[in-house]
């Protein structure tokens, strides 16, 4: 383990079901707006579940392909801008995680919609629109975005490049959706993070961007700054999390950024409101954070925004860093009742907290056990 | 970023050895039978590529000296006295998993919408394939398996995934967060990959190598097969033979290499054409001609190649390239002998 180099987040750029920007995203999340609505890319009748937290984008004649290349384009741009980059990427480094990747194109090609091999990773559109080579898909499950972004810091610490975009993206596949249907023999109304009542969680989609620039120059880090990214694998179970396994890559995480639980201000949960996350999740936290337990804020914001899947690390990050800037953090909906291994922890309910966080950590846990854990820092 | 390769696995059909993919593929070998190979015991719910990945993992884990106790034996910790199944012979934290595959998960996505549209519900779907509904299911299965507890990369980044798979396990070992990376790239013949790609064949394969930093591969008295170079992505072919290797490129085809490199050996992309002009009187190699489309499988199987050459006396250094100009872009890597002749 290697302590690593604070990076600077020189922009930030997002979509999701709640807002199509960074800053509509966060004031809906303030003032406790869900995403979630009628499902419109699937037909209801085929399902016991009626609602997801989709993105409002399909054309009225029903769905279709590259809506998650769309969404990314979107959020790298957004990012670029807000970095003060051009559109032009050149041999800049883009690493995109998703969990998804196109497959919901691959779904609609069956049904006889224009879709080739070469859209299934999402260099193809990123040289296209920012004539961008050093293009990498990263297909890790929920927890792609923030792998992304060790791979990222990676880069920028060997000083193989000097700004790196790292980026996350999904837009839900009738495949995921179906086989979590299957599974749920109640769907669940909403998602309710470490709520005792939690009945399991609910797909989202949507796509965040942010330009790191090597170093913490003022200039560039006017969002703050990363300061370690730790990522492992259980190397358990296909599904189930291992409480263990995720304290370890936050120790990692901690080490890296040279930090101890104490200095953590602000914990954004991974949260996905299913029986097994959240236990494991809060089982973790408990251990690692010890009597310090009670100290930072916490809130998981997969209760507004659905499981944007390999965004939602990044998605995280980005609040994270607004919430630096705009002193405030919004609120985990649907928390009525936490649950026992979340005894203590101090949970943002009912609404926006004021807050005046300068560290925050970020949690993000994938399906085969690969858990990453990021440390950010206010400018 | 210094890194050796310590081992090659494959699970390819006719070639049981890298020195067999210097020569043209045998036809009509009989498609890989993971079974046969690693017990079927862990497999039955698996899908096709990540069983052929699981066989080539073991295989270069096995070559590797990374892996003790045998591949059917009870599994780890249930049997006392018995030997145990797939034991590290380091520790669990410091081996990384990097996989490369475009089409890998493409058939259970298939199964289950052609399910609901069957059948009207998602009642009939199976909960069994739900880990394999995510494209991570080959890294992390392999990482099960194996019990590799180190980061867990899933590349599925196009006709160059598998040289971009073996320059991120270059920077996890650069970078401290592994001393052991075992690399695997495949791609499966099912049905859904082969409608995609719009071909007939797909290679049906898996190939791994296991990556060190060189010291650490010296400490413990491993055969080094290969030393690694420079990698790196350009928007085609030409500029990055060009930039690797310092021969003339076209004009305005993009950086020249600082220091001329004299190739000795190399292997390109796949598709018609897409290498033609480039590196003329060079000895070429062509793995997977004969085979089928490798996709996210080439990269790693040109490493394969790469030390199958060194390993027969050949000269380095030793150039892979994948993807063409019609792509998204093309990946170059420079392999080196082991005594850096």
């Amino acid at each position: 383990m290697i302590p690593s180099d604070a990076h600077a987040v020189a922009g930030i750029g997002a979509l999701a079901s709640v807002g199509s920007t960074t800053d509509e995203i966060f004031e809906s999340l303030c003032a406790g707006r869900s995403g979630l609505a009628p499902m419109r890319g699937f037909d209801p009748d085929c399902f016991g579940a009626g609602h997801l937290y989709e993105i409002d984008d399909r054309p009225a004649t029903g769905d279709v392909p590259l809506r998650a290349t769309a969404f990314l384009l979107d959020a790298v741009a957004q990012a670029l801008a807000d970095a003060g980059l051009g559109d032009n990427l050149g041999g800049i480094p883009v690493l995109v995680g998703s969990g998804l990747r196109e497959l919901r194109s691959v779904e609609l090609r069956h049904r006889g919609a224009a879709f080739d091999a070469a859209q299934l990773h999402f260099g193809t559109a990123l040289r296209r629109r920012f004539g961008a080579t050093m293009t990498h898909t990263v297909s890790n499950a929920c927890s792609a975005s923030l792998y992304a972004l060790a791979m990222g810091t990676d880069l920028l610490d060997a000083g193989a490049a000097d700004t790196v975009v790292v980026a996350g993206v999904d837009s839900i596949t009738e495949s995921m959706f179906a086989n979590a249907d299957r599974l749920q023999s109640v769907p669940p109304d909403t998602v309710r993070p470490f709520d005792r009542d939690r009945r399991g969680t609910i797909l989202g989609e949507g796509a965040a961007a942010v330009v790191l620039r090597r170093g913490t120059a003022p200039d560039a880090a006017r969002h703050g700054a990363v300061r370690g990214v730790a990522v492992n694998c259980d190397a358990q179970h296909a599904t189930a999390p291992d409480r263990v396994s995720i304290a370890a890559a936050m120790r990692d995480a901690y080490h890296r950024a040279a930090v101890t639980p104490s200095d953590i201000d602000l914990v954004m949960l991974h949260g996905t409101g299913t029986h097994a996350n959240d236990e494991a999740e809060a089982g973790a936290l408990a251990e690692v954070f010890g009597p310090q337990m009670s100290r930072p804020l916490m809130t998981a914001m997969k209760s507004m925004t659905g499981h944007t899947s390999g965004a939602s690390g990044l998605h995280s990050l980005i609040t994270a860093l607004q919430s630096f800037r705009r002193r405030r953090v919004p609120p985990t909906l649907g928390l009525d009742h936490p649950i026992e291994q979340a005894a203590g922890f101090r949970f943002v309910r009912g609404a926006a907290a004021p807050s005046a966080a300068r560290l925050a950590q970020i949690n993000a846990f994938g399906f085969g056990g690969i858990n990453a854990v990021a440390i950010v820092e206010a400018p | 970023m210094q890194a050796v390769m310590t081992a090659v696995g494959l699970a390819l059909p006719g070639a049981g050895a890298p020195a067999e993919l210097l020569l043209p593929a045998p036809p009509e070998a009989p498609p890989v039978d993971p079974a046969a190979l690693i017990g079927k015991k862990g497999l039955r719910y698996q899908d096709r590529a990540t069983q052929l990945a699981l066989c080539a993992a073991d295989d270069a884990l096995r070559h590797a000296g990374l892996l003790t106790g045998p591949a059917e034996a009870p599994p780890r910790g249930t049997v006392d006295g018995a030997p145990r199944r797939n034991v590290l012979t380091v520790p669990a934290e410091s081996v990384a998993v990097v996989a490369s595959s475009n089409l890998g998960n493409l058939d259970t996505v298939q199964e289950v919408v052609q399910v609901v549209a069957r059948t009207g519900s998602s009642r009939l779907t199976s909960p069994i394939v739900t880990p394999r509904l995510s494209s991570n299911v080959v890294a992390s299965e392999t990482a099960i398996r194996f019990t590799c507890r180190g980061p867990n990369l899933m590349l599925c980044n196009g006709p160059a995934s598998g040289l971009d798979a073996v320059f991120w396990a270059m920077t996890l070992l650069a970078a401290g967060r592994a001393e052991h990376v075992l690399v695997v790239g495949v791609e499966p013949a099912t049905t859904a990959a082969g409608e995609l790609l719009g071909e007939d064949r797909v290679i049906d394969a898996a190939v791994a190598l296991v990556l060190e930093r060189p010291e650490r591969a010296l400490a413990r008295g491993a055969t080094v097969l290969a030393r690694l170079g420079r990698y790196l992505r350009s928007g085609d072919p030409r500029s990055c033979v060009a930039a690797l290797s310092g021969r003339s490129p076209a004009a305005g085809a993009g950086p020249v290499a600082p220091e001329r490199v004299t190739v000795a050996a190399w292997t390109g992309p796949e598709g018609h054409h897409a290498a033609d002009g480039l590196l003329p009187g060079v000895l070429r190699y062509a793995p997977a001609e004969g085979r089928g489309t490798a996709s996210g499988a080439l990269g790693v199987l040109q490493c394969a190649t790469a030390a199958g050459h060194f390993g027969a006396g050949g000269q380095g250094p030793f150039l892979a390239v994948a993807g063409s100009a019609a792509d998204d872009a093309t990946a170059g890597l420079l392999l080196h002998r082991p005594d850096g002749r």
